[in-house]
């Protein structure tokens, strides 16, 4: 039921797209000394996209089973992994993944996850609360 | 991709670097191991060599140790005729292990196995968030 919410949906699919991206990045720190090895990212996507079409999206959705569909909802779990381009510097055996840049982004990541299992928590307690009434 | 493939990811960095830092100690402890006949090599100093793994069973990317490459023929030579491995001008061969790159490479080592170590604690971290939005 909750799920019906656009907001809900909104930090579902943020909290799902911060887990790949913290999995992503947990492998560029286990692979900091594999030569040849680039660090990789994954693509941002556009979140307030999702949460305006959520926000304002028709009453009917046509049914998409396929992601190539269109017309169907927009989904924030769908992200590809990508290789980071600009990085910070790379090593002169091929490597470049520098624990510094990778900490620092997964502390973003690990901060960005607290906020929205805080905001669903709020969320849930306000429904709880106007159900209670 | 979820948290739990990304703690697998974490603990197999730590072995890779534990891999790392047992063959670094070896290189210290037999920095002084020379041949006992003139014509047998000292040990030899070794160096390991990651690689970047796809498991498939959660389609995600580790690492593990590629191979641990054996630096033949490195050696210096010491004089002392009377160790049982010298040759007839009374030298020895002794590995080249410098105990300084040694250590520096082991601290590197280190430091890489405490950044797994603190990913696994965010992951950890993140998922136990996750659970504790049941307890509301």
């Amino acid at each position: 039921m909750l799920e019906n919410i656009g907001l809900m949906k909104g930090i579902g699919g943020k909290m799902n797209w911060l887990q790949q991206r913290q999995t992503v990045l947990t492998g560029n720190i286990a692979n900091a000394d594999t030569p040849n090895y680039q660090a990789h990212d994954i693509q941002k996507p556009d979140f307030g996209a999702v949460m305006s079409k959520a926000a304002n999206r028709p009453r009917i959705n046509q049914l998409s089973t396929n992601s190539a569909h269109i017309g169907g909802e927009r989904k924030v779990g769908e992200v590809d992994t990508r290789k980071t381009k600009d990085v910070y510097e790379a090593a002169p055996v091929g490597n470049s993944v520098v624990l510094e840049e990778q900490l620092i982004k997964a502390q973003k990541t690990s901060t960005d996850y607290n906020l929205m299992t805080n905001l669903y928590r709020k969320n849930v307690g306000m429904i709880k609360f106007i159900v209670s009434k | 991709m979820d948290i739990l493939s990304a703690m697998d990811i974490s603990a197999s960095g730590m072995k890779a670097q534990g891999a790392r830092i047992r063959v670094i100690s070896q290189n210290i402890a037999n920095a002084d191991t020379a041949a006992n006949t003139p014509n047998a090599m000292p040990y030899q100093r070794k160096t390991v060599v990651f690689k970047n793994v796809l498991d498939r069973a959660s389609d995600v990317e580790k690492v593990e140790v590629s191979k641990i490459k054996q630096n033949q023929g490195d050696f210096r030579l010491k004089f002392m005729p009377s160790h049982p491995g010298a040759d007839e001008n009374g030298y020895i061969k002794i590995p080249k292990v410098n105990t300084l790159i040694e250590t520096t490479d082991m601290r590197e080592a280190q430091r890489s196995y405490e950044a797994n170590l603190g990913m696994m604690q965010l992951s950890k971290g993140m998922l136990s968030r996750t659970i504790g939005l049941l307890e509301q």
